[in-house]
C-alpha cells in the first residue's frame, strides 16, 4: 500500500537505499528505501520489532550491512559511526546516551568534538541550544544522570544540535515522557525540520509523529511496507489500516 | 611493639603502595577505555626502570633524559600492544577473555625480549637525591620515599586535571562511559583506546623508574607488580583512577604492616588475603567498580 503518489518529495539530503542489515541469521532489514530532503521531517512507524531502531543503527553505521546510504551525493562509510556523525549525520539514540556522571556542559561540549577548541563556534552554538531549549541553560553545572527523563532528552537533542548536523535522526525520543514534555520537545524538532533541518524520527506514538511528518514510512518486518501522506490518514482507524494491511 | 618500627614501617608502606596505586591506574584508564584487563601492565613497570638503566649505562646519557626517554619508550610499546595485539582481536568482536589472555601473552613477549636484549641480571637505580635520609626522632625518611610521594600526588592531580579540563580527556571519560553514544559524537572511539594503551604504559613505567632505586629492576619483575596494582584497582574500585591509588596506599601499609607483625614470608598472605576480603564482601570495592 502506498501513498507516495501524492507526496512532494524534496531533492533527497540523506538517501538510503536497498539498506539490508542482519544479526546472525535474522534478517532485520530487507532493502529499505528511504529519503530525507531539506526542511522535510520524515517519520519511521510501525511495531514493535519491525526494525526501525535497526534501520537508524545501519545508517550510523553502527551494525554490519550492506546497501547504501548517500549523503549530499557521496556515499558514507558502511561501518564508521564517528565518521558519519563528523560529515553531520547525526543520531539521538534510543535511551537518549547521555553522559550520566557527566556535568551538561561537558554533554553539549562533547557534541561539537569535530570542530576542536574553537571557543567562539561553540558558544555560538550552545547559545543556539538554548534558545531550542532554555531550560537547559540553568542546569548546566548539572550532573546530567540526576535530571530527569525529560530534561536528559533535551540534552541529548541539545547535544545533536552541538554538532550542527546536516541531518538529524531520533530513535524514540518520547520514550517514558510525560505527554507534555513529549509535547515540547517534538514541537522543537518540528521548528528545526522547518529551518530546513532534514529530520528522521522513528517513533512508536505514530499519531504524534504524523502531525509534524511531511512523509511517514512504515516498516514490518525490515520491510517498509508503505510510504504515508499523514494529510490523508484522517483518523486512527485509518492508521490503524495501514499497520494491518 | 616499638611505635618507631611502626612509624617506620606505615612510611615505607605508604611509600610503595603510591607505586601500586600508580599501576592500578594504568589498569583502570585502559579498562575504562576498552573493558580489557590488561595483564601486560607489568612489562611498562619493567621497561621503565629497565630502559632507564640501559639509556645510562650503555648510553651515558644524564638520569632525567634517560627516564623521559624510558616513558616515551614505554608509551611507545603501549601503542603497538594496542595495534597489534588488542585492536585485532576488537574488532574482530573477540571475547574480552581472549583479549586479556592476548595481553598476558604480550606481557610474556615483552619480558622474554628484555631478557634476550639486556640480560637476566637484577639492576637498580640510583637514588633521586642521594644524601642521607631526614631523621624525625627515631624514624628515618629516605627521600627516594618523597620523591615516590611527591610524584605521585603530582601524577594523580595532573590525570584529574586531564580528564575534568582537556577535550580528549573528556572524550576519554565519554568512551568510558558509553563508547557507542561517544562515537556518535564524533569521538574517535578506536584512536581513544590507543591513547589508554599509551597513558597507562607511562604510567606503569613512571612507577618502574621510581621504585627501581629502592628495591631492583629485571625482566621478569613486572608481573608481582601487576599483581600488586591490579590488587590495589579491585580494593579502590575497579575503574576508579582514585580508588586505585587509595587501594594501593591501603595495600602497601598492609603488607608492611604484615612483614613488621609476621614476617617477610607473610607479605603476599597479607596481600592476597586483602584481595579476597574484598572479592567477598566488597567485590565493588572502596569507592564502587564502574561496571
Amino acid at each position: 500500500m502506498t501513498a507516495a503518489g501524492t507526496l512532494e518529495v524534496a531533492p533527497p539530503v540523506l538517501d538510503v537505499r536497498g539498506l539490508t542489515a542482519r544479526y546472525g541469521h535474522v534478517e532485520a532489514l530487507r532493502g529499505v528505501n528511504l529519503t530525507a530532503g531539506r526542511g522535510e521531517l520524515v517519520a519511521v512507524l510501525g511495531p514493535n520489532g519491525a526494525g526501525k531502531s535497526t534501520l537508524l543503527r545501519a545508517i550510523m553505521g553502527l551494525i554490519p550491512n550492506q546497501g547504501e546510504v548517500r549523503f549530499l551525493d557521496k556515499s558514507l562509510p558502511r561501518r564508521d559511526p564517528a565518521g558519519a556523525a563528523n560529515k553531520g549525520v547525526v543520531l539521538v539514540p534510543e535511551g537518549r546516551g547521555i553522559f550520566g556522571p557527566m556535568t551538561v556542559l561537558e554533554n553539549l561540549e562533547l557534541g561539537a568534538f569535530a570542530i576542536g577548541r574553537d571557543k567562539a563556534e561553540i558558544e555560538r552554538r550552545l547559545n543556539r541550544v538554548f534558545e531550542l531549549f532554555p531550560r537547559v541553560k540553568e542546569r548546566l553545572k548539572q550532573v546530567a544522570g540526576s535530571m530527569s527523563g525529560g530534561e536528559q532528552q533535551m540534552v541529548a537533542v541539545g547535544r545533536a544540535m552541538m554538532s550542527d548536523p546536516k541531518v538529524l535522526l531520533l530513535d524514540e525520543p518520547s520514550l517514558g515522557l510525560a505527554p507534555r514534555v513529549t509535547g515540547e520537545i517534538l514541537d522543537t524538532l518540528g521548528a528545526l525540520s522547518a529551518s530546513g533541518l532534514p529530520v528522521v524520527l522513528v517513533e512508536q506514538k505514530a499519531p504524534l509523529a504524523l502531525k509534524l511528518a511531511c512523509r511517514a514510512y512504515l516498516l514490518s518486518l525490515g520491510r517498509i511496507v508503505a510510504t504515508i501522506n499523514p494529510r490523508e490518514v484522517k483518523s486512527h482507524d485509518e492508521l490503524a489500516q495501514y499497520y494491518f494491511a | 611493639m616499638d611505635l618507631n618500627l611502626v612509624l617506620q614501617s606505615l612510611i615505607s608502606g605508604i611509600s610503595i603502595g603510591c607505586v601500586y596505586g600508580l599501576i592500578g591506574i594504568g589498569f583502570c584508564v585502559i579498562y575504562n577505555a576498552s573493558g580489557i584487563v590488561n595483564f601486560a601492565q607489568g612489562a611498562f613497570v619493567m621497561i621503565g626502570g629497565m630502559a632507564t638503566y640501559v639509556l645510562m649505562t650503555d648510553y651515558n646519557l644524564p638520569y632525567a633524559v634517560a627516564a623521559i626517554c624510558a616513558i616515551l619508550l614505554a608509551g611507545l610499546v603501549g601503542a603497538v600492544v594496542e595495534r597489534l595485539v588488542v585492536r585485532p582481536l576488537w574488532d574482530r568482536n573477540a571475547a574480552m577473555f581472549v583479549m586479556i589472555l592476548a595481553t598476558l601473552a604480550a606481557q610474556i613477549v615483552i619480558e622474554r625480549l628484555a631478557y634476550i636484549l639486556v640480560d637476566d641480571q637484577p639492576k637498580t637505580l640510583p637514588p633521586f637525591t642521594d644524601i642521607a635520609p631526614i631523621r624525625l626522632g627515631g624514624i628515618a625518611v629516605n627521600y627516594q620515599s618523597l620523591w615516590i610521594v611527591g610524584c605521585s600526588v603530582l601524577i594523580i592531580l595532573a590525570l584529574n586535571s586531564f580528564f575534568r579540563s582537556t577535550r580528549t580527556g573528556k572524550a576519554m571519560r565519554a568512551v568510558s562511559i558509553n563508547a557507542e553514544a561517544a562515537a556518535l559524537q564524533g569521538i574517535p572511539v578506536s584512536r581513544m583506546l590507543t591513547l589508554a594503551f599509551v597513558l597507562s604504559a607511562m604510567l606503569g613505567a613512571v612507577a618502574g623508574i621510581l621504585l627501581t632505586p629502592t628495591q631492583y629492576t629485571a625482566f621478569n619483575m613486572g608481573v608481582p607488580f601487576a599483581i600488586s596494582g591490579f590488587i590495589a584497582a579491585i580494593i579502590g574500585g575497579f575503574g576508579k583512577p582514585l580508588g586505585a591509588f587509595i587501594g594501593g596506599i591501603a595495600l602497601g601499609v598492609i603488607q608492611s604492616m604484615a612483614i613488621l607483625g609476621l614476617g617477610a614470608g607473610f607479605k603476599n598472605v597479607a596481600a592476597l588475603s586483602l584481595l579476597l576480603l574484598f572479592l567477598f564482601f566488597r567485590p565493588s570495592g572502596l569507592l564502587g567498580s564502574t561496571r
